[in-house]
């Protein structure tokens, strides 16, 4: 009996081969795009944690510079004055190979001899060797893992040209590690390392170094509260704007930040198994609806109900299973281009990862596994039960399956309607998880889909008669058709209204992003031309311009005014990763800052800033901080700490503050000196958050460890400058003489279309993603709907045999799918505009705390509703042709 | 002490150590970087030459090594005895520095020891430091005198003179030292007029200074002993302090070697140095100098001093044997001494290994009992820097 209950299911499967394909492809390329984005994501964090962790070492603490860098001289006090042995100076930068501008090369610059506590593999083991003598000595002199080396097209002796900012050094390769782990293979790639004195001269930070990596001595760490003594000693001896954090606060800070945007990716990802589960439902839901009266002749021959689930969830484990396998192999492959695009994007938006490899962790290979799975086996329940549910008798009977279903409809729409609600709610009351954000986008998306066939009805009730009239009996029996076997329509009209949603709210957000990203930038480029010294990554200049070279500038012919930009960025104990920019600002750009609602009067902020009584925050640094107007942010400046001696003070440090508590110390920035919010500006250059200062007031507080220095200019001409092209390329070249070394210049449009160019970068996973979704979803309808059709054989049958020609079958297929098509493409526009408004409004602004202006237009929908009415129509093709060429007498013997 | 540094110098800064504690790992041997290695481009110790101070207390960087090597004996008020090395080693890792703009561009690699035993508890703490020549973290001054490796220094109290300096250095474990060193008695050149030859070809030499008694005082700290001076525990002594430079010393057949200084108490002192050859034979060259009480200096070449082993000592580290007990006779002056290790554990265990220790010196000089104290080095026995099993 057993024998025959799984010879009937497999046989099931065998005649329907189409549908098997389908299901394995809707199973495996919806575990697919979860896996390979896991992977991509899992291996870009890891690369990072990695690299990170060969960079810092094995540090406990670190000393991080503040604007104007960390003097030379503090090595020697920490040690001597610390009382600290283990005292490593580091010099970061980054350069590239002239030939390969697109890849950051990190230039680790280090005291050999100050290196062996720190960083292990420099002191040989399993990486190999570096000649710390010939570093020191030899000008030039880099060492580089094989890998490197290899990719660079450089062996152990050659030379190494670079481009380091405006300069092109060359440096000559004096040996080659070859770590014989893949780990340390990883934390090598694309690092230069240089000794220390060699970094200072390539990166032009003479004096200055970045970073100090300490080690606190046990013997502290053993004492009662002696660490905490210890460190509030260090600190004091640290200039006013570096900051002593525990090893690794920078590295957390900046994977923080990278958490909303894998937390977005992850949640598209989810999207496609979403569409996943649809398929494999509908299909389960189908093949059982297909068996009733197998199923029903079975029980009646004295299989138990229980049989018979087994059965029905035994097929679905063993499809789950097959088809999850594949996902997780074709996720594998898929992961290794997606791995390239997510790093890509996190380069350009927050900072410098190279993956070496796709990392394959087993666990994220099981949960793929286990979530493709776990969803069919939880698509297949409803189906199985309905199965053995029912009445030997009824499952005989078909109609009773419909009239079951219609019965069902009013209650999932109201099942949808409370999920909605609840989706809603859950948007409403939560002001910044971003966790209830995606739980509430996805309740409303279930909840619309529940909705999807009660309306279906209400539509198509609605334009049967009409169509009745247009189409004739075959227009009224198409509309009838879809409503009256809705058990399998259902499940098909859903997911197409979803995938076509999806698209169409992917689609707005980024529209809508880009035309805030454009308008926005139609404000801030205000000046005619920007200047900054050539940077490696995009968007974030390294290097620095003499502070001289604004005066100069503003004395060229054609040059109306100059305003100077000095940004820095720094980790703080209170704000995390946050860019601090000094901003010399002329009048004639005033209007570039884009002051939000709630500011002050725009003329009287703009005063007051200039006097320094206060800054301007972005955006996202408002949200992410909770602050508004008015609110106090803390800014760096020099002096002493604890309000002891030294320090111009304007806001009166408290003389003879004495020690303060370590606890204290962490929530006390900068000495714990504020300046209230002025304004705040729209801003979506930079999701870390940036804090404006007036430049002078900026010069003021740092006093001798403000630089002379600036990152990039922008130039405002005299009318008619602009427009003529011999003049524009004099100033250029009189700025270039004056720097005496490259420069980057740009025009106004320029630096306009360079930033979109990122921006659509950035954007380019999302769009793959977005079409993975969608083809996800396209075999799911494809799939349902062709299904449908095939299992109406025996009733085009009759309609055959009572006179109905090949033609006016093809016709009748064509229309139901086509009204299928249309109807989801109809709900689909609401739906997805919907979406769109969620994704814009709460996502978006959770995970970056960038508010974005909606705009919906008008190409979009059209586009993708399109595409679901030719998806529709495409699924009929081949179920009416092979109607067409089935004798009605073999049809109507049916299966 | 001439040699000893030599190896330890050259050979510590390039050498390949455990990861633990390492520096950095070099490809190079202790034996290539010293015997042979890359000489071109330094100058080179050929003939006898005028020392001239205050410029040769400074630092001479066209040779590749050069040392300032103090050891001595200590009496606390409350009759406890200490003993002290304190080495400052240069190296110039390049005949020229790098042609680079940064105040860290240096050839010069600084390693300093400083090792304290106290002969009472029969304790010995020693720890090694190393710093580039730059940015004030170590270096060398001829006038003022002064040589530092960051917190440790010798540094001349007034400014023309380099006698009396100040000489300081802690422990990380918390003991420091803090003396005033006087000159005693004028420097001796060892060698030919100062030129101590260490290997058969011109050039394999060093230029070489000692001097052999210099009075101290000054004060002890141990962290957790309780002294009524907040300056720590007073004490007096004598020191030893070598100087030496060159370029290129050892020849290849040697393995290490054993290095003494004596101080002995009828007013004379004794330097003579043993290396080990690899072929058994007693190396020609292998010479001392003996000071007598009124100040004359008696060249000692290798056949006219016999040196014997009376007893070995055990490393608990990985065993490795080293003497530890020594008859040495110097028959034509009437010399018969027998050299003990004041504590048997004066085991240096940093990057290059060896033992350098106080010993007690009895015996008969010239027919009359005497008594003494030295310091022994020696090199050689051990692998390079070994962890204990944990």
């Amino acid at each position: 009996m057993s024998d025959l209950v799984a010879r009937a299911t497999r046989r099931h499967l065998v005649r329907h081969p189409w549908q098997l394909v389908l299901t394995l492809l809707g199973v495996s390329l919806g575990v697919a795009v979860t896996v390979a984005l896991d992977l991509a994501i899992q291996s870009s964090r890891e690369a990072f944690r990695v690299s990170s962790e060969t960079i810092t070492g094995r540090a406990t603490h670190q000393v991080l510079a503040g604007p104007s860098g960390l003097p030379d001289a503090l090595v020697g006090r920490l040690r001597l004055e610390g009382g600290l042995r283990e005292v490593a100076p580091v010099v970061e930068g980054w350069g590239v190979h002239p030939d390969q501008p697109d890849r950051p090369l990190r230039i680790l610059g280090v005291d050999p001899f100050a290196e062996a506590p720190f960083r292990p593999w420099l002191a040989g083991g399993p990486t190999g060797e570096v000649d710390g003598a010939r570093l020191v000595t030899e000008a030039g002199a880099v060492f580089l893992s094989a890998g490197t080396a290899t990719s660079l097209g450089v062996e152990a002796g050659d030379s190494l040209p670079l481009r380091i900012g405006g300069t092109q050094p060359v440096l000559r390769v004096a040996g080659v590690l070859d770590p014989s782990d893949a780990l340390a293979r990883q934390g090598l790639r694309d690092l230069l390392l240089v000794d220390l004195a060699e970094a200072q001269d390539l990166l032009g930070s003479m004096g200055r170094l970045d970073r100090i990596d300490l080690r606190i001595p046990e013997r502290w760490r053993a004492e009662a509260g002696g660490e905490a003594a210890l460190l509030e000693a260090l600190e004091a001896l640290l200039p006013g704007d570096a900051r002593l954090v525990a090893a690794g606060t920078r590295e957390a800070t900046m994977e923080e930040m990278v958490r909303a945007f894998d937390l977005n990716l992850t949640a598209l990802s989810l999207l496609g198994l979403l569409f996943g589960v649809f398929l494999i439902y509908n299909t389960m839901t189908f093949s059982v609806v297909q068996r009733r009266r197998l199923f029903g002749t079975l029980r009646a021959l004295g299989t138990t109900r229980r049989r018979i689930l087994a059965a029905v969830l035994g097929e679905a484990l063993a499809l789950g299973a097959a088809g999850a396998a594949l996902g997780v192999a074709l996720g594998v492959v898929l992961g290794r281009g997606l791995v390239l695009l997510v790093t890509r994007t996190i380069n350009d938006l927050y900072f410098v990862v190279s993956v070496e490899s796709l990392a394959l962790p087993p666990e994220a290979l099981l949960r793929g596994a286990v979530l493709g799975i776990g969803a069919t086996l939880l698509a297949s329940i409803p189906p199985a039960w309905e199965a053995t549910t029912v009445s030997p008798r009824e499952a005989l009977a078909r109609s009773t399956v419909e009239s079951r279903v219609r019965e069902l409809v009013p209650r999932a729409a109201l099942f949808g309607l409370g999920l909605l609600l609840a989706g809603i709610a859950l948007l409403a009351l939560t002001s910044r998880s971003l966790g209830a954000a995606f739980g509430g986008l996805f309740a409303v998306l279930v909840g619309l889909a529940l909705m999807v066939p009660a309306a279906t009805i209400g539509v198509l009730g609605v334009l049967r008669p009409l169509l009745g009239r247009v189409a004739g009996i075959i227009g009224a029996m198409a509309a009838r058709g879809v409503v009256t076997s809705l058990s399998r329509t259902a499940p098909a009209l859903a997911s197409l209204v979803i995938a076509v949603a999806v698209v169409v709210g992917l689609g707005i957000m980024i529209q809508s992003f880009r035309g805030s990203v454009v308008r926005w930038l139609d404000v801030t480029l205000q000046a005619d031309l920007y200047v900054s010294p050539p940077g490696v990554v995009a968007n974030r200049p390294e290097g620095r311009l003499p502070g001289a070279l604004a005066a100069v500038a503003a004395d060229l012919p054609g040059v109306a005014g100059v305003s100077t930009y000095l940004g820095t960025e720094l980790v703080t104990e209170r704000y995390g990763m946050t860019r601090f920019v000094a901003l010399g600002l002329d009048p004639r750009g005033e209007r570039s800052l884009d002051l939000m609602e709630g500011s002050d009067p725009a003329g009287r902020a703009f005063e007051r800033f200039r006097a320094g009584e206060g800054v301007f925050v972005s955006e996202p640094f408002a949200f992410r901080h909770d602050l508004g107007v008015g609110d106090p942010v803390a800014v760096p400046r020099d002096g002493a700490r604890g309000g002891g001696s030294g320090g111009g003070d304007p806001g009166g440090g408290v003389p003879g503050g004495g020690a303060r508590g370590a606890d204290d110390r962490r929530t006390q920035d900068f000495g714990g000196e504020t300046l209230p919010i002025l304004a705040i500006f729209r801003d979506y250059g930079s999701e870390a958050g940036t804090v404006m200062l007036a430049r002078e007031a900026w010069d003021a507080r740092l006093g001798d460890a403000a630089e002379a220095e600036v990152t990039s200019l922008g130039l405002f001409f005299e009318p008619g400058i602009a427009d003529d092209p011999v003049a524009v390329e004099r100033i250029a070249a009189g700025l270039r003489e004056a720097a005496g070394a490259p420069l980057e210049i740009r025009s106004n449009r320029d630096l306009r279309a360079l930033t979109l160019e990122v921006f659509d970068r950035t954007f380019e996973v999302t769009r793959v993603l977005r079409l993975l979704a969608f083809v996800v979803a396209f075999i799911a309808v494809l799939s349902a709907l062709m299904a449908l059709e095939l299992e109406r054989g025996r009733e085009l049958g009759v309609l055959r045999a009572t006179g109905m020609t090949p033609r006016q079958t093809w016709g009748l297929v064509t229309l139901q799918t086509g009204l299928m098509g249309a109807v989801s493409g109809l709900f689909a526009l609401p739906v997805g505009v919907a979406l769109a408004a969620v994704m814009i409004h709460v996502v978006n602004r959770r995970s970056f705390g960038w508010s974005l202006d909606m705009e919906v237009g008008l190409a979009l929908p059209l586009q993708a509703v399109l595409l679901a009415l030719v998806g529709a129509l495409l699924a009929g093709v081949y179920p009416s042709w092979k109607m067409s060429r089935t004798a009605p007498s073999a049809a109507l013997r049916g299966e | 002490m001439v040699v000893a540094a030599g190896l330890l110098g050259w050979g510590a800064l390039r050498l390949a150590s455990p990861p633990e504690r390492s520096e950095v790992r070099a490809t190079l041997s202790a034996a290539e970087a010293l015997a042979g290695g890359d000489t071109a481009g330094f100058a080179r110790a050929m003939e006898p030459r005028e020392f001239i101070f205050p410029d040769d207390h400074g630092p001479h960087p066209g040779y590749r090594t050069e040392w300032w090597y103090l050891t001595g004996h200590l009496d606390a008020e409350d009759g406890r005895i200490f003993g002290f090395q304190l080495t400052f080693f240069r190296n110039s890792l390049s005949p020229e520095p790098p042609d680079r703009a940064s105040a860290w561009s240096t050839n010069q690699l600084w390693m300093g020891h400083f090792a304290l035993t106290d002969v009472t508890s029969g304790t010995h703490g020693y720890e090694e430091r190393f710093a580039r020549g730059a940015v004030g973290l170590a270096g060398a001054t001829a006038s003022p005198f002064r040589v530092w490796l960051e917190g440790w220094e010798l540094a001349a109290l007034g400014p023309d003179e380099a006698f009396p300096f100040r000489l300081r250095a802690t422990l990380e474990s918390g003991e420091e030292l803090e003396l005033v060193v006087e000159e005693g008695r004028p420097p001796v050149l060892q060698g030919d007029r100062g030129l101590s030859q260490k290997g058969p070809e011109p050039g394999n030499a060093s230029y070489y200074l000692s001097w052999t008694r210099m009075p101290v005082r000054g004060h002890v700290r141990i962290p957790g002993a309780s002294t009524s001076d907040p300056a720590g525990l007073p004490v007096t002594g004598e020191a030893w302090m070598d100087r030496e430079w060159s370029t290129s010393a050892l020849g290849e057949m040697h393995l290490g070697w054993d290095w003494f200084s004596l101080q002995l108490d009828d007013g004379s002192e004794l330097m003579f140095f043993e290396l080990r050859r690899s072929d058994g034979a007693r190396e020609p060259l292998n010479h001392g100098t003996l000071v007598a009480p009124d100040g004359r200096v008696i060249p000692l070449a290798a056949d006219r001093v016999e040196l014997e082993v009376l007893d070995r000592w055990e490393s608990p580290v990985d065993g490795t044997r080293y003497p530890a007990g020594w008859r040495l006779q110097v028959p034509d002056e009437g010399i018969d001494l027998t050299l003990t290790p004041r504590v048997a554990d004066q085991e240096m265990n940093v990057t290059f290994r060896y033992w350098e220790g106080a010993l007690e010196v009895s015996g008969r000089s010239g027919g009359r009992a005497v008594g003494g104290r030295g310091y022994a080095e020696l090199t050689g026995y051990a692998a390079s820097e070994t962890r204990p099993p944990s």
